[in-house]
């Protein structure tokens, strides 16, 4: 059975991975032997500088899901490669590092510090950054979206994957900018913008106001999202939003997914991203399906 | 390498006061492996509402792991209807535990409100019989959320109760119980777990009479792993998660709003 799958040039030993910011201290936590069988680990958005982060209260539990707004807190470009990398390649896992630039110059600066780094599968771009010259997030605009995709891919010596929004009109559009401007594949979705209010003080529930919605809530329409965008676009899909059992991961791959990643339901179920894995195996062997390529983009209509 | 998802049978559920439940784990890992101050993560229902899975101190862990807890929201509720042999997903133990008091402290305090008296039976299991004085102040809204205390003081400590209304032992917050306190820095060591505002009054106490300690906090968990970094709190050293970095803090570090 061949679960392998590449992106541009990374290869991975199967699609299942974690979506960034849900997957922390592996080595503490979780049996490695088990971890080992992740076709790739994507750690927490890492920025050029610091971020504290967001003031608390940071995340709110909604029906079948959870709205955050963490703030992306993390150590900065440095400290990761120096304290957090070492502990991830330790793990042995194809690793995709997640960046984000709060401007070009920024997200360049942060390719430059990860060509310098060996042991790293791939890089995925969260454009959903701020964008100077416009009122909209990077990935909210395709034309954003192409220059920023383009510049990375010129100085980039790792495959890069363009992490997208759901808050836009259609996302195959900035999909197929990402595609023009070079991109090896495409991460999405990232959360809805949303948020809660406490009505005993009428104020919102969360620090920031508003924060990203994700798990199960999301699922069905990142599902469309993905199908729409694999329709449209040649280069391969990491799919996420919602996805926490074999089933879901098997729609997004039929969808047209080449990858499915685990997030929020991480923080539910840890053993989800490789449960998935496992029913996975499970449904090729049964379906008789030898290689997984089979699968990706087999929807009948 | 122990693995920390399990599941583990419900040996018994218990009503201990008309606000507070007991609930015991047949969980011999867990039992072995928990230390003072540490907690379990429960998944209360194999579904998507309530989404996230619960945090509950240990109470204690001694042939059963033992949780207390108020039924108070869609969890707790759904936790509170657990019968003898159901089986619950759990994460743990998490989190850092309780220091040992310093060397040289006499008297050790311990200030509870509400259901933050959790994390301090298990620790008072681990401090008795070791020369300590153990004074427990305990703060309660009403009559509703104050229990047998024995198991307390069968380890030895001096109880002491404060409820809002009076219907239990002194009228008022627990602060009306600050004068037990011994004032002596060098032999006086205190912790506390309850509601923020409980725990300012107990650090403003502390400075004001330079005495040392550690607050056990708590807030909304996702992941509980130190992965989401949803559970933060402000410190004197910025963002720390209550679920990873503690949920035991010294008294001083913690910013309580």
């Amino acid at each position: 059975m061949n679960l392998s799958v590449k992106i541009g040039t990374a290869v991975f030993p199967n699609p299942v991975t974690v979506a960034s910011g849900t997957f922390g201290h592996a080595e503490k936590y979780f049996d490695l032997e088990e971890v080992k069988k992740l076709g790739a680990i994507v750690p927490k958005t890492v920025t050029l500088l610091a971020q504290k982060g967001n003031p608390p209260p940071r995340i709110v539990e909604t029906a079948s899901g959870m709205i955050n707004a963490i703030g992306i807190e993390n150590p900065g470009a440095d400290v990761f490669i120096a304290e957090k990398l070492p502990m991830f390649k330790k793990i042995g896992v194809p690793l995709i590092i997640s960046v984000l630039g709060h401007s070009d110059e920024q997200f360049l600066a942060l390719i430059e510090k990860f060509n310098k780094v060996d042991g790293i599968a791939a890089i995925e771009l969260n454009l959903s950054c701020p964008n100077l010259k416009h009122k909209v997030l990077v990935a909210q605009d395709p034309a954003s979206t192409e220059r920023v995709v383009s510049q990375v891919k010129k100085l980039s010596r790792h495959p890069i994957l363009a992490k997208l929004s759901p808050n836009v009109t259609d996302i195959s559009d900035i999909a197929a900018a990402a595609e023009a401007a070079g991109a090896d594949g495409l991460s999405l979705i990232n959360t809805f913008t949303a948020m809660a209010i406490n009505t005993k003080t009428r104020r919102p529930v969360l620090g920031n106001l508003t924060g990203g919605l994700s798990g199960p809530a999301i699922k069905p329409v990142a599902l469309h999202m993905v199908y729409r965008t694999a329709q449209r676009v040649k280069i391969p899909i990491v799919a996420m939003g919602g996805i926490r059992s074999t089933n879901d991961a098997l729609e997004f791959l039929i969808a047209g997914a080449t990858m499915v990643a685990v997030g929020t339901f991480n923080f539910v179920n840890p053993r989800a991203p490789l449960e998935a894995l496992e029913g996975l195996k499970a449904y090729m062997k049964d379906n008789k399906i030898k290689d997984i390529k089979e699968l990706i983009g087999s929807l009948q209509i | 390498m122990e693995k920390i998802q399990n599941k583990f049978r419900v040996v018994a559920n218990e009503k201990l006061c008309p606000r507070f439940y007991r609930l015991s784990l047949d969980a011999k890992s867990l039992v072995k492996a928990i230390k003072p101050g540490q907690f379990i993560h429960i998944r209360v229902k194999d579904s998507l509402e309530p989404f996230f899975r619960r945090p509950f101190s240990v109470y204690r862990a001694n042939k059963t792991a033992d949780i207390f807890y108020e039924a108070i929201g869609p969890g707790t509720k759904i936790l509170s209807e657990k019968k003898k042999g159901d089986e619950l997903d759990i994460l743990g133990p998490l989190g850092n535990s309780f220091s040992l008091p310093p060397k040289g402290t006499k008297t050790v305090v311990m200030v509870a409100g509400g259901i933050g008296v959790a994390p301090f039976l298990i620790f008072s299991d681990s401090l008795k019989n070791k020369g300590y004085d153990l004074i427990l102040l305990y703060g309660a809204r009403t009559k509703g959320h104050t229990f047998n205390m024995k198991d307390f003081k069968k380890n030895g400590c001096k109880v002491y109760v404060a409820t809002d209304d009076g219907s239990v032992g002194v009228k008022g917050r627990v602060s009306q119980l600050f004068s037990k306190i011994p004032l002596d820095p060098k032999t006086t060591f205190l912790y506390t777990c309850g509601p923020n505002p409980m725990m300012a009054a107990v650090q403003a106490f502390a400075k004001e009479n330079n005495l040392a300690g550690q607050a056990s906090c708590e807030e909304v968990m996702a992941c509980a792993l130190g992965a989401c970094l949803g559970c933060s709190i402000e410190t004197t050293g910025g963002y720390k998660t209550v679920c990873y970095d503690g949920p035991v803090f010294d008294l001083q570090e913690v910013k309580f709003h």
